[in-house]
């Protein structure tokens, strides 16, 4: 099988600490009665994109929403198992919430700028920590707003609504809002499915960029984002981890036959 | 299947139109009402300001004496109840040497033996709110008497001068004076002792200075004579507007009336309430309105943030929401009775005991007063304000807050920061809707502080400024106490209206404000979802 892109393998398996962005360990997840994650075991490798893909409805959402525990919103909840990210289990119940999701920041499907200027959107988290210096804010948005690519285009409207900008832009700009934390690990749910495909296109290509400076771990639907931006792949299947190994072998000679009928689009 | 369907008489096409008329019926009907209503209360309460020319009659009274006085023609017909077969009854308010200040006469149409509109007479407006209807004829002033009505500008002029200076004697000199002796009283210094003997001298000499000025005053008088022509004199420092009503044309009737509702808005109540300004009634109710919005919003937002953010999905919760929503509907007099109970007596006597122990038995807080009624009425529309900025709330999509979390947010960061800004709007709907039923409620202020006059405004240059604990006039308690006045006399009763129509007129002006903020707030935070 010919290779489109020489990429230098990890041995997953045998991943050390250093090059780990998240392990998780035995990680179970009920909604109430619902078991919804079964026994998951992965460890995500740093500045790599790991996609996660699986039919809707197979826990992907909610397996990222384990590493910065969104899921504790959700009233009845429950997580047993570990995550260790930067050498600690976040699953403990003694975890700084506020620390954990600036350290891992998150993009959701739809974008959600919020109803204010594209500044204030990207200070947002800055200013919860206590950042007041407004050259020091002035900065770090010049700064997030390069790394999201979208500087160029709102460097002369800074202070208009970020309401008025359009749907890729938006997602950009949730982008840089995350970025501006200097997040080690970025979670991307969906980011690009409200999107038309040249601002997805757009995105990818931000992705790429991205991965020098954080973990990125995104979820899609569409197989031929995760082939083309990812550098490993897990497949999920009602709850569980069916397959998890670089894009280039999963997607061309998987190993379970669960997730050859789900490539070659025999379901889901 | 029923017997009965609309579809065996009206066609489809029928029915629309069938309710679109009986909509737009029901629509134009309240419309109807409205503008009638509105109408009705601008009319009569304009008609206080607008002034009414000073006519000379002639009559005969019962024995068939003929009389010749000065007046106003009041609203024509009077109740059917005396005028059976008489086609018109003339409502007249004159003046003559019996009644000075004015009386009330009722004629009927043959009683009349001539009636014009008189040029040379004034409607003189004094400043305790009564008025002389009269023929200005000469002016007196000190040393000169009976000068020609052309010094009268100039004479007036003097007696403001005069009265200014017994003023400025009076806080300057006097009143120090008064306080420094009080304090000697206080240290119980003796009566012969140097420094009283002194002060009391220096009293002594101010006050005379006083008096000679006051003799002065009254010197300045303005002759009149009544259509008989019996004289009569009035001090000026009495004297308050004079207009030759007979003789203005629309435009001096205009100037008139502004002038008029000017000192209605700038001036206390004279006579009973039933003359001069409101000026202290609109305070009071602006001032309670805004007393109550600064209480109900952060109580209101609170506990709709509560019931939305915080508390768990249970029955009890499902409780407290129905409790809150059949506060609404409880009478507001049951509001003003818990107020009174509650807030005054108890509450307030509590205060009362801990810290204003030396001034017992006679209340400080334990009374009816501003900031009480404010909080009954707090009380009051603490449901209205709960139940819109739950609808508020609930308008703050998810994916923003699991955005604000996202980014490091506690709880409180992100009510504070996202959802609170979004559901702004909602919140103002609220205070909105607040203000407006604050501002009609009558009866629950009545028992917790609303009073017909009070002696002072809640504000004023005495430390601390702002008197929550003082009773207060209030607009709507003016309009229920002008429905006791006799609703014949035409002044008194059109100055109810005038309340009426001044009392809407701050709901408006609140309303829009309210409004105005609310469309800013919306477009600020809710463009794009
Ligand atoms: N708040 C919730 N309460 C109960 N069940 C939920 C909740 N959110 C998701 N689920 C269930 O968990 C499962 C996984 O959902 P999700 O992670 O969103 O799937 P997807 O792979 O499509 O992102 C689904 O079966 C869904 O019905
Ligand atoms: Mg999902």
């Amino acid at each position: 099988m010919l290779k489109l892109f020489e990429r230098e393998q990890l041995d997953l398996e045998g991943l050390s600490p250093e090059q780990t962005a998240i392990e998780v360990r035995d990680l179970n997840l009920r909604f109430g009665q619902k078991h919804v994650l079964h026994d998951i075991n992965m460890r995500i490798p740093k500045n790599r994109i790991t996609a996660l893909i699986g039919q809707s409805g197979c826990g992907k959402s909610t397996l990222i929403a384990c590493f910065n525990r969104m899921n504790d919103l959700i009233l009845n909840s429950q997580t047993s198992g570990e995550i260790v990210i930067e050498g600690r289990n976040i699953n403990h119940k003694k975890e700084n919430l506020s620390l954990l999701r600036s350290q891992v920041g998150m993009v959701f499907q739809r974008p959600n700028p919020f109803p204010m200027s594209i500044y204030d959107n990207v200070c947002y988290g800055l200013r919860l920590q206590g950042i007041k210096q407004r050259r020091q804010l002035d900065d770090a948005v010049e700064r997030a707003l390069h790394e999201a690519a979208l500087w160029e285009e709102v460097k002369d409207r800074l202070f208009d609504s970020a309401m008025t900008l359009s749907g890729g832009q938006q997602q950009r700009l949730v982008i840089a809002r995350a970025l501006a934390l200097k997040p080690s690990i970025l979670l991307l749910d969906e980011p690009t499915s409200a999107l038309d495909p040249l601002t997805t296109l757009f995105i990818e290509e931000l992705m790429g960029e991205l991965k020098k400076r954080c973990t990125i771990v995104i979820v899609t639907h569409n197989m031929q984002q995760a082939a083309r931006v990812s550098d490993y792949t897990a497949f999920l299947h009602q709850g569980e981890l069916v397959e998890y190994s670089d894009s280039d072998t999963l997607f061309t000679m998987p190993d379970k036959k669960q997730t050859e009928d789900y490539i070659t689009g025999r379901y889901g | 299947m029923g017997k009965w369907s609309v579809r065996q008489f009206l066609s489809n096409r029928q029915q629309q139109s069938f309710v679109i008329s009986l909509g737009a019926f029901c629509a134009s009907l309240l419309l109807v009402a409205l503008v009638c209503v509105l109408g009705l209360i601008a009319l009569r309460g304009s008609d206080y300001f607008w002034p009414r020319p000073v006519h000379s009659l002639t009559y005969t009274d019962m024995s068939g004496a003929e009389h010749k006085v000065y007046g106003q023609v009041g609203m024509g017909k009077v109740s059917s109840q005396y005028s059976a077969g008489i086609e018109r009854l003339w409502l007249i308010r004159y003046s003559d040497a019996a009644y000075p200040f004015g009386n009330q006469l009722i004629l009927e149409t043959p009683d009349i033996q001539h009636l014009a509109v008189a040029k040379e007479a004034a409607d003189i407006l004094l400043s305790d709110g009564t008025r002389v209807f009269a023929k200005p004829v000469s002016v007196d002033m000190p040393g000169q008497s009976a000068q020609p009505l052309t010094a009268l500008e100039q004479a007036r002029l003097q007696v403001d001068a005069l009265q200014q200076d017994i003023e400025q004697i009076r806080t300057q000199y006097l009143a120090p004076i008064h306080r420094r002796l009080a304090e000697l009283d206080i240290r119980d210094v003796d009566d012969d002792a140097p420094a009283r003997e002194r002060l009391s001298r220096e009293f002594k000499e101010w006050q005379s200075k006083v008096l000679t000025l006051e003799t002065q005053v009254a010197e300045f008088r303005l002759n009149v004579q009544f259509s008989d022509g019996l004289p009569f004199a009035i001090a000026l420092n009495e004297l308050d507007q004079l207009n030759y009503t007979g003789q203005l044309n629309v435009w001096g009737k205009l100037g008139v009336a502004a002038n008029g509702v000017w000192a209605f808005l700038t001036e206390s109540p004279k006579q009973a309430n039933t003359a001069g300004g409101v000026f202290p009634a609109l305070f009071g109710t602006v001032l309670m309105i805004f007393v109550m919005t600064i209480l109900v919003t952060p109580f209101g937002v609170m506990a709709a943030i509560y019931l939305n953010e915080y508390a768990p999905d249970n029955s009890m919760t499902a409780i407290i929401r129905i409790c809150v929503s059949n506060m609404a509907g409880v009478p507001s007099i049951v509001y003003g009775v818990f107020g009174l109970g509650f807030f005054v007596y108890m509450v307030g006597g509590q205060i009362d005991e801990l810290f204003f122990s030396d001034r017992l038995p006679a209340p400080t807080m334990g009374t009816p007063g501003v900031f009480w009624a404010a909080l009954t009425m707090a009380i009051l529309t603490l449901p209205v304000v709960i139940v819109a900025t739950e609808e508020g709330l609930r308008r703050v999509p998810d994916r923003l807050k699991a955005g604000s979390y996202a980014l490091g947010a506690t709880k409180l960061e992100t009510i504070w920061h996202t959802i609170l800004p979004i559901a702004s709007p909602g919140i103002m709907t609220g205070v909105i809707l607040a203000i407006a039923r604050a501002a009609g409620e009558v009866a629950p202020l009545m028992l917790v502080g609303a009073v017909k006059f009070a002696p002072n405004l809640p504000f004023d240059g005495e430390f601390p400024y702002l008197h929550l604990d003082r009773q207060f006039m209030h607009l709507g308690v003016l309009i229920y106490d002008g429905a006791f006045h006799s609703q014949t006399d035409m002044r008194s009763a059109s100055m109810m209206f005038a309340s009426c129509l001044l009392l809407l007129l701050v709901v408006f002006v609140l309303n829009i404000l309210a409004v105005i903020l609310r469309k800013r707030l919306r477009q600020r935070y809710l463009r794009g979802y």
